[in-house]
């Protein structure tokens, strides 16, 4: 089977007035027809460029300068806007991180699934879609104003309107993160069961490894825009290969024993302004070298993960990295309770 | 209920205005060097000839017994006989409002099927070409254009060149529509420039904000047309500052335009209301100016209804998000 989702070393940039900023610095990726997979880096690593990308959703100000991209073999930067948008319609769909502000404020719920489903739903099919997202009482909702909304069933109905046209993949864009902790769990098993019924692949951007880690196949970490380690979530999360990987296990609240401390990165994420001379993370790498400023680490295979780190092999072959213990499996769906209400 | 006593709440709100609004006119009127008598008998009358005229029209009473016989008889839809032509007021003005009204109806359709288009449209391409410059100078021209400028270059250049449509002559439209249009276009034109200029540039702004809302974000990325888009989710999610600048353009222009009707020579109540100032007809001002005040307040309220129309959030009834 070809791979659905083919980035190779895509670069893109952002014209500010007065610089350029770099956001992508050659990413490389494939994403599987079906495949989960969770995109995780700190703010400012490029991860919502590439959600953006996938859709050619960039701001005005951003261009694509180097690499290709392309959707089941279509050059996402080459399409026809008539082309791109057949793309978006009928084969991707797109979860924001704001779910009130996703939706228009003027219309009502059931409305604007109507609209998403082209006019092919009728009262009942809206009230089914609302439903599969396990929204309470379809009916009361579908009439309701996206303010009269919680957050969490506000992204609920946007699941449903993005997945009304059942797309081949789902790119999902810190869509908890405006979400009560409570709420997150029951929005993110909606996503991903869903996405498992219409065998839809899935693009989750997240911030959180370890939450990535229970609900995707695939974790690929992104620093300094670029994807620095790619591989089996299990593997990437227990025994990470690059440092940068291993330094955010670390820091999350998850990894550390009860009044243990948590070890935050050292230093704050670059903002590059043409291509990273050598590894972005040298900064801020406790395993640095004199080459890792000057030369651009090449992906090397370390077990089951692809990595950029000139001492990838040395470290996995030292132990120099800990072993992080795996997060608890929570790969199945969680039956989600019915309580939020409305108004 | 709540919108019950949204009702009661505006209803006072719009008396307590116009008493204050009448007290003002009637202050500011009293306070005008030079009273009726001494206006309209010249400065060669004697002063008992002065006193006699005052006294046939009660202008010798306290200030307070005038305003409060006024008041009364206001309250009883009295407002008055004029001064100077001796009709009453409101039948004076009733007879200029369609003059007024029809200039304003004029103007504001052509900001409503001109300036919102325009605005739309310059937003749209903003976006597209990374300027709008023309379309933003032009609407900077067009708000600051004064009208007796505009309005006296048209004067000038359809009284001096006979381009096929007369300036004055004003003809009721039920008398003859076709002379009535031809006399109407000009003054409704040159008050036009300024609701278009306006009307384009407030829809224009309204457009850029809408535009970079995530909902139309996700709207692309559901791989909508901009045509489509436009029509369902950036219209009226850009409608609401639009529809209260044309309701008080609207406002405005109701209280009569008063250059313009000058300089076209039409009846219409801001000349009217103008001229009985100069002659200290107190009658005919107080109703004038009372009248543009309650135009604007239901006009006000009619936004507002509007506007919670447009938007659920902003309602005059909105409960907000209550989880």
């Amino acid at each position: 089977m070809n791979p659905f989702l083919v980035v190779d070393n895509l670069a893109v940039d952002y014209e500010a007035p007065d610089r350029r900023v770099r956001a992508l610095d050659g990413v490389d990726l494939t994403v599987e027809p079906g495949e989960t997979v969770g995109i995780v880096g700190e703010s400012g690593s490029g991860k919502s460029t590439l959600g953006s990308a996938v859709g050619r959703l960039l701001p005005q100000n951003a261009q694509s300068v180097a690499g290709t991209m392309s959707v089941d073999g279509e050059e996402v930067f080459g399409l026809s806007i008539g082309g791109m948008r057949r793309l978006r319609r009928e084969r991707l769909g797109f979860i924001f991180q704001d779910p009130i502000g996703s939706l228009d404020p003027t219309k009502r719920v059931g409305a604007q699934l109507k609209l998403a489903l082209r006019g092919r739903g009728s009262a009942p099919d809206v009230a089914r879609h609302l439903e599969r997202v396990k929204l309470p009482d379809p009916r009361r909702v579908a009439r309701a104003y996206p303010h009269q909304l919680s957050g969490g069933m506000a992204q609920r109905v946007a699941i449903a309107i993005a997945m009304a046209s059942e797309p081949e993949l789902l790119v999902a864009d810190e869509p908890t993160a405006a979400l009560d902790s409570q709420v997150r769990d029951d929005v993110l098993s909606v996503v991903f069961t869903l996405a498992a019924e219409a065998g839809s692949g899935i693009l989750w951007l997240s911030h959180d490894l370890a939450a990535v880690g229970r609900r995707c196949a695939r974790v690929a970490v992104m620093y300094g825009g670029r994807v620095v380690e790619d591989g089996p979530a299990a593997e990437v999360l227990a025994r990470p290969a690059h440092p940068y990987t291993d330094a955010l296990a670390g820091s999350a609240p998850a990894a550390a024993a009860p009044g243990e401390r948590l070890q935050p990165v050292p230093g704050r994420p670059p903002v590059l302004t043409g291509p990273s001379p050598g590894c972005a993370f040298a900064d801020r790498c406790r395993f640095a070298v004199q080459r890792c400023a000057v030369e651009r680490p090449r992906p090397v295979r370390v077990r089951t993960q692809d990595v950029l780190c000139h001492r990838a092999a040395e470290l996995a072959e030292s132990g120099a990295l800990a072993a992080h213990a795996p997060p608890p499996s929570r790969m199945a769906p969680v039956p989600v309770p019915v309580g939020e209400e409305t108004t | 209920m709540r919108l019950f006593s949204w009702w009661i709440r505006r209803a006072l709100g719009a008396a307590a205005t116009l008493v204050g609004v009448s007290i003002l006119v009637f202050l500011a009127l009293r306070a005008m060097p030079g009273g009726f008598a001494e206006t309209i008998l010249g400065p060669f009358a004697s002063e008992e000839q002065q006193r006699e005229l005052a006294q046939r029209y009660g202008l010798d009473d306290s200030a307070l017994a005038q305003y409060w016989l006024w008041l009364q008889a206001a309250l009883g839809g009295d407002f008055g006989t004029s001064m100077i032509s001796q009709e009453p007021v409101a039948d004076e003005l009733s007879s200029r409002l369609p003059v007024t009204g029809q200039l304003a109806v004029m103007a504001v359709l052509a900001a409503v099927f001109i300036g919102v288009p325009l605005g739309v449209l310059t937003a749209v391409r903003a976006r597209a070409d990374g300027g709008g410059t023309v379309g933003r100078l032009l609407s900077g021209l067009g708000v600051s254009l004064p009208e007796f400028v505009l309005g006296s270059i048209v004067v000038f250049l359809f009284s001096r060149y006979a381009l096929g449509l007369s300036v004055g002559g004003y003809v009721p439209f039920g008398d003859d529509p076709a002379a009535n249009l031809r006399a109407m276009i000009l003054p409704a034109a040159v008050l036009s420039v300024f609701a278009i200029s306006a009307t384009a540039r407030t829809t224009r702004d309204a457009v850029l904000n809408v535009l970079v809302e995530p909902y139309v974000t996700a709207a692309v990325a559901r791989g909508e047309s901009p045509a489509f888009i436009i029509r369902h989710h950036i219209l009226r999610n850009a409608a609401a500052p639009v529809v209260v600048l044309i309701t008080t353009i609207t406002a405005y222009l109701l209280g009569g335009a008063i250059i313009v009707e000058y300089l076209f020579n039409l009846p219409g109540i801001g000349s009217y209301v103008v001229q009985a100032v100069g002659r200290r007809d107190y009658a005919v001002v107080q109703a004038g100016v009372l009248l543009a005040a309650a135009v604007f307040i239901v006009l006000n309220v009619v936004a507002d209804l509007l506007v919670g129309l447009i938007d659920p959030r902003l309602g005059v009834t909105a409960t907000g998000r209550q989880t």
